[in-house]
């Protein structure tokens, strides 16, 4: 009898490169993330984090390397890996003129996913936001906007959760609800990414981090590292 | 009650206010034409050497005409004139009106970081006016018919008041435009200005139906124009510098009368918008049958259209007013083929031609949706169809009901120009949505879809293409045969649904849609 063999990691890239125009916005990254992971990825404005994260939606296509999703090439496949990924973007993210629901609604659709009121319900409430599911998103705050964003990315329980700036403008009460959906992603087997500026919600939720600078990873470490005053210093030292 | 505060010893005065909201149109304009790069900034140069060579040339060329200022067609043209006049002013109105007060030299969002007062944004809007199509063709058409009426003689003097005249006519549209939309900002302001244009409408229609419309054009204030030009002509001097000094006096007064109301709209809050970004929708359920995808994407769209303020107006001015027009001129059927053009290129202009803006910063999140790229945009191009077909048919409907049965050719012309219309200009715009998109928030109801001389550009190439196309189904419809329309239009429908079927094959690019998405989203 042989063992069963390992299931591939959720997200392998490999020389990710990505270009505009002139500009090189990510630069040769690799980046590996296993089922039930959280992995940070901090650094400046400008470092090539969102891109990275845009690229792993399915947003922006690569220019060079390999983005592998639960052992799907995302060239080939990218509806399958679509599928497979919950994105929460780091501007904006809503239809201005639709409702929430309608958002779930459209989600549910295209992913085929059935008898998926209750969670759509159970979600909003977390987020504090079952009594605007009707109303349309164009009237919201840019918190409200950030915990709708992450709500979306979460809904379909997907195997690979991106979350970009998800704590950007978020009351406390917002940011709880993250960390536990964050959380429960793990539980059940998803790998999260989670791009932030704010070093500690990341130690908060992630177990390691990865430091990118002008398109590249600087530094990986195990994100407890990155806590206090010592991880403040390592962190800064990481940046310049 | 607070008793309100005396103005500082520091602040400055009102003159020193008015001075400075003029001053700062200069480097607002030049913000502006910065964001333009090298290629647009050389297009933008040679379209306004065209435009004011075009201008110059409406002036000029018509006096040169063999029976130019003679007695005759001229003179019986003369006789038309005030009526003309009047004309450029009504086009004012309603263009300055339907766009919410007048164009934004700088977006409602951009402009939030900058101390722009709304006596620059007035002057802006001022500035931007003549950006459209319709004021244009109107001004050359009133110069080119003053020049051919009244000849070359002193022609420079005979066209001074005609020019200052269709800069009182945008100062005064775009004073009643900040007013009326006032009047729509207060409580039950909606419902007064349905009640503005319903009495309007109403009473255009007393008119018509009373037959004096020829008898009320015939006392035209505007009639003192053409006797201006005449003392020009005359060399009547003393006469023609009083004429002038009051047509300047005029000018300056309502450029100023501009600013009060524009202030008080800064003042007022937006109801209309707030009320629609704040109202509760049912929902509704999830559609399971044939085509479901498609049908849910439709759903979104829509909504994108129709709750958004500037496109509801738009649709309704567009649904309404070349149909109304058409109805008060009595128009027979082979001039109200021109309609379907008129009305397709006006309604693409809505948002169509940058037809992803309705996403917004949406489209990240949409682009993540498991769904083949081309049903959202088969979605968009059913909506954009949809509303340019709406407004069509208004219209139609409307002009029918002086125009009586048409023929079968007629019927067969109008269906044909109909169809092959939409085909053309949906997919010319979703080509344009694809190849240039802007980040643009249709929130507010100065907003348009591209900046103002995108929007130009846009206007003049649909108004150029769907003109010829009305005029040639026109033709047709003078024929006994009704299957000439329908054999002319297989081509049109062909060239288009290629056209369709390019932009969806450059769509189903993950580059392309990037790029398109990153744009939109700002």
């Amino acid at each position: 009898m042989f063992p069963p063999p390992a299931p591939p990691p959720a997200v392998a890239v490999r020389d990710l490169w990505v270009r505009f125009g002139e500009v090189e916005a990510v630069r040769g990254i690799d980046l590996t993330v296993e089922p039930g992971a959280a992995v940070g990825l901090l650094g400046r404005n400008g470092a090539g984090k969102s891109t990275t994260m845009k690229v792993l939606a399915g947003v922006f296509p690569a220019t060079e390397g390999t983005v592998l999703v639960a052992g799907i090439e995302q060239r080939r496949d990218p509806l399958r890996v679509k599928q497979l990924v919950g994105y929460c973007p780091d501007v904006g993210g809503l239809v201005p003129r639709a409702t929430p629901w309608e958002h779930l609604q459209l989600s549910a659709r295209l992913r085929r996913l059935r008898d998926w009121e209750e969670r759509a319900r159970d979600l909003l409430e977390t987020f504090e936001l079952g009594d605007v599911a009707h109303r349309v998103t164009a009237g919201f705050s840019h918190g409200m906007g950030r915990r709708l964003s992450v709500v979306l990315a979460a809904f379909h329980q997907p195997r690979v959760l991106l979350l970009d700036e998800p704590f950007d403008g978020v009351d406390p009460l917002g940011v709880e609800a993250t960390l536990k959906v964050v959380a429960e992603a793990r539980a059940s087997g998803a790998a999260v990414l989670v791009s932030t500026h704010l070093r500690d919600l990341a130690v908060l939720a992630c177990d390691d981090a990865h430091v990118m600078r002008g398109g590249r990873i600087v530094g990986s470490l195990p994100s407890a590292e990155l806590e206090g005053e010592t991880g403040a210093r390592a962190y800064r030292a990481l940046l310049d | 009650m607070p008793a309100p505060t005396a103005p500082s010893s520091t602040e400055p005065g009102h003159l020193a206010r008015v001075r400075r909201s003029i001053a700062d149109v200069g480097p607002l304009l030049r913000f502006r034409a910065a964001a333009l790069r090298g290629s647009a900034r050389r297009r933008i140069a040679v379209v306004a050497g065209i435009l004011l060579g075009c201008t110059v040339a409406a002036a000029i060329v018509p006096a040169h005409v063999a029976d130019a200022g003679q007695e005759g067609r001229a003179g019986e043209l003369l006789l038309l004139l005030p009526s003309a006049y009047l004309g450029v002013l009504g086009i004012a109105i309603v263009s300055a009106a339907a766009a919410g007060g007048g164009r934004e030299l700088l977006q409602r969002d951009q402009a939030v970081a900058f101390p722009v007062s709304p006596t620059t944004d007035h002057l802006g809007s001022l500035l931007l006016a003549p950006l459209n199509i319709a004021w244009l063709l109107q001004t050359w058409a009133v110069l080119g018919a003053t020049a051919y009426a009244w000849g070359p003689e002193r022609l420079g003097w005979v066209q001074l008041p005609i020019v200052l005249w269709v800069l009182i006519a945008t100062a005064a549209a775009q004073v009643l435009a900040w007013s009326y939309e006032c009047v729509r900002r207060l409580r039950h302001g909606r419902f007064a200005t349905l009640a503005i244009v319903v009495a309007g409408v109403g009473l255009a229609g007393l008119i018509v139906a009373a037959g004096r419309v020829t008898a009320l054009l015939d006392q035209a204030p505007t009639i003192r124009l053409a006797l201006l030009s005449a003392a020009a002509r005359d060399g009547r001097w003393g006469e023609y510098a009083a004429g002038i000094t009051v047509l300047v006096l005029v000018l300056v007064l309502a450029v100023a009368l501009g600013a009060p109301p524009a202030h008080r709209l800064a003042r007022l809050p937006a109801r209309e918008e707030s009320a629609l970004e704040t109202s509760h929708y049912a929902p509704r359920p999830t559609p399971r049958a044939r085509a479901a995808d498609l049908r849910m994407l439709l759903r979104l769209d829509r909504a994108g259209v129709w709750r958004s303020v500037p496109l509801r107006c738009g649709v309704a001015v567009l649904a309404l007013l070349p149909g109304g027009a058409a109805l008060a001129g009595g128009l027979a059927w082979d001039t109200l083929l021109i309609m379907p053009g008129l009305v397709g290129s006006g309604g693409a202009l809505l948002f169509g031609v940058n037809a992803w803006c309705l996403d917004g910063a949406g489209g990240f999140w949409r682009e993540t949706l498991p769904v083949r790229p081309g049903v959202p945009l088969a979605a968009r191009a059913v909506v954009l169809a949809e509303v340019l077909l709406v407004a069509t048919a208004a219209t139609i409907a409307l002009g029918a009901i002086q125009a009586g049965w048409p023929t079968a050719t007629e019927l067969a012309a109008l269906l044909c120009t109909t169809v092959v219309v939409i085909v053309m200009v949906t997919g010319r715009s979703l080509q344009w949505s694809v190849t240039t998109p802007y980040a643009a928030d249709l929130r507010s109801a100065r907003a348009t879809p591209a900046p103002p001389a995108a929007m130009f550009g846009y206007s003049v190439r649909l108004a150029t293409v769907t003109t010829i196309v009305g005029l040639l189904f026109a033709a047709t419809a003078r024929l006994d045969d009704w299957w000439v329309p329908v054999l002319l239009a297989v081509p049109f429908v062909c060239f288009g649904a290629l056209r369709l079927a390019r932009v969806a094959q450059r769509w189903d690019d993950p580059a392309v849609r990037g790029r398109v998405v990153a744009t939109v989203a700002g």
